[in-house]
């Protein structure tokens, strides 16, 4: 299904980039002050970046095999 | 519906749902208040939660499917359950992997054997076995068959996980939406956790199609193998 292959090709990259932007931006601007309590005892950016990154990779991914896996039995269905 | 309508429809629902993550994301970073306790670390919610929603949604999607293919014996039925249970596990990985993540900053601890983090993990092996199960027969009918016990068992995990925080001492914590008294979260963060988890059930319903044409186009492909044999 190459027109599917095509745009996933061109979504998900655009939809990582959109996701990387915002994560940059986030770290740059700054969010709301946590509390004094917050501040002392979490490490927290980190994990939430990982997190994050960790669901669009596992969409992507599955999205992407599906794709692949289109394009093959269209390819067998054409033989 | 033909394959290549249930083409176009996942296809749409797919984008419509990538662009929603991107604002989910965008809002979480940008919009919503962080939380006085937590700080930051509690922006995983956004995710985890909705993530833990998706998956129930599939693996009950796929016991439903799996039952009626027991009862009716109709193949399209089949092919519904195992596209359902392939979305499940990647809905409950992400659930599974964002949690221990949470974890670290609320507990101390990636992991620890509590009842809900136990009950969610038990799911997670049942629905590999589904897929273990369907393979692991000579005759594929069989397999069918027994894979779908398998799918409506894993799926009575589902309540279990949700009451545990209930009915045992957790670390986990209690439900902040589903309950009697109706939800205790502000408005921001209701707004933005009812946003997302109307995103991923989307992500998921586009990518569930795609995977239902897909194996439409298989059966196809075996239907004329089995003809030219």
């Amino acid at each position: 299904m190459p027109r599917l292959r095509r745009a996933m090709r061109t979504l998900l990259p655009m939809a990582l980039l959109a996701v990387a932007a915002a994560s940059a931006a986030a770290q740059d601007m700054g969010l709301d002050p946590p509390t004094e309590l917050a501040r002392q005892s979490l490490r927290p950016y980190w994990h939430v970046f990982i997190a994050y990154t960790i669901a669009i990779l596992l969409v992507a991914a599955w999205a992407g095999s599906i794709a692949k896996r289109l394009a093959d039995v269209e390819k067998r269905l054409g033989e | 519906m033909a394959t290549a309508g249930i083409r176009r429809a996942g296809l749409a629902l797919t984008i419509l749902g990538l662009a929603g993550l991107v604002l989910v994301y965008w809002l979480s970073f940008f919009w919503v208040s962080t939380e006085m306790t937590q700080g930051v670390a509690q922006r995983i919610f956004y995710v985890h939660v909705p993530a833990a929603w998706t998956s129930f949604l599939a693996f009950g999607l796929a016991a439903l499917t799996s039952g009626m293919y027991l009862w009716l014996r109709d193949d399209r039925l089949d092919r519904a359950a195992v596209c359902a249970a392939e979305g499940g596990m990647v809905f409950a990985t992400i659930m599974l992997t964002t949690g221990p993540l949470w974890g670290k900053i609320a507990w101390g601890t990636f992991w620890t054997w509590e009842p809900r983090l136990t009950f969610t993990l038990l799911m997670w092996f049942i629905f590999l076995g589904y897929f273990m199960v369907r393979s692991s027969t000579e005759d594929p009918e069989k397999g069918k068959r027994f894979a779908a016990v398998v799918a409506i068992v894993g799926a009575l995990d589902i309540p279990f996980i949700h009451l545990s925080v209930v009915w045992f001492r957790s670390l986990h914590p209690q439900p902040v939406v589903l309950k009697p008294e109706g939800p205790t979260l502000p408005g921001d963060m209701l707004t933005l956790l009812l946003t997302s988890l109307t995103v991923f059930t989307v992500l998921f319903f586009g990518l569930f199609l795609l995977r239902y044409a897909l194996e439409g186009l298989r059966s196809r492909v075996e239907l004329s193998a089995r003809a030219t044999v």
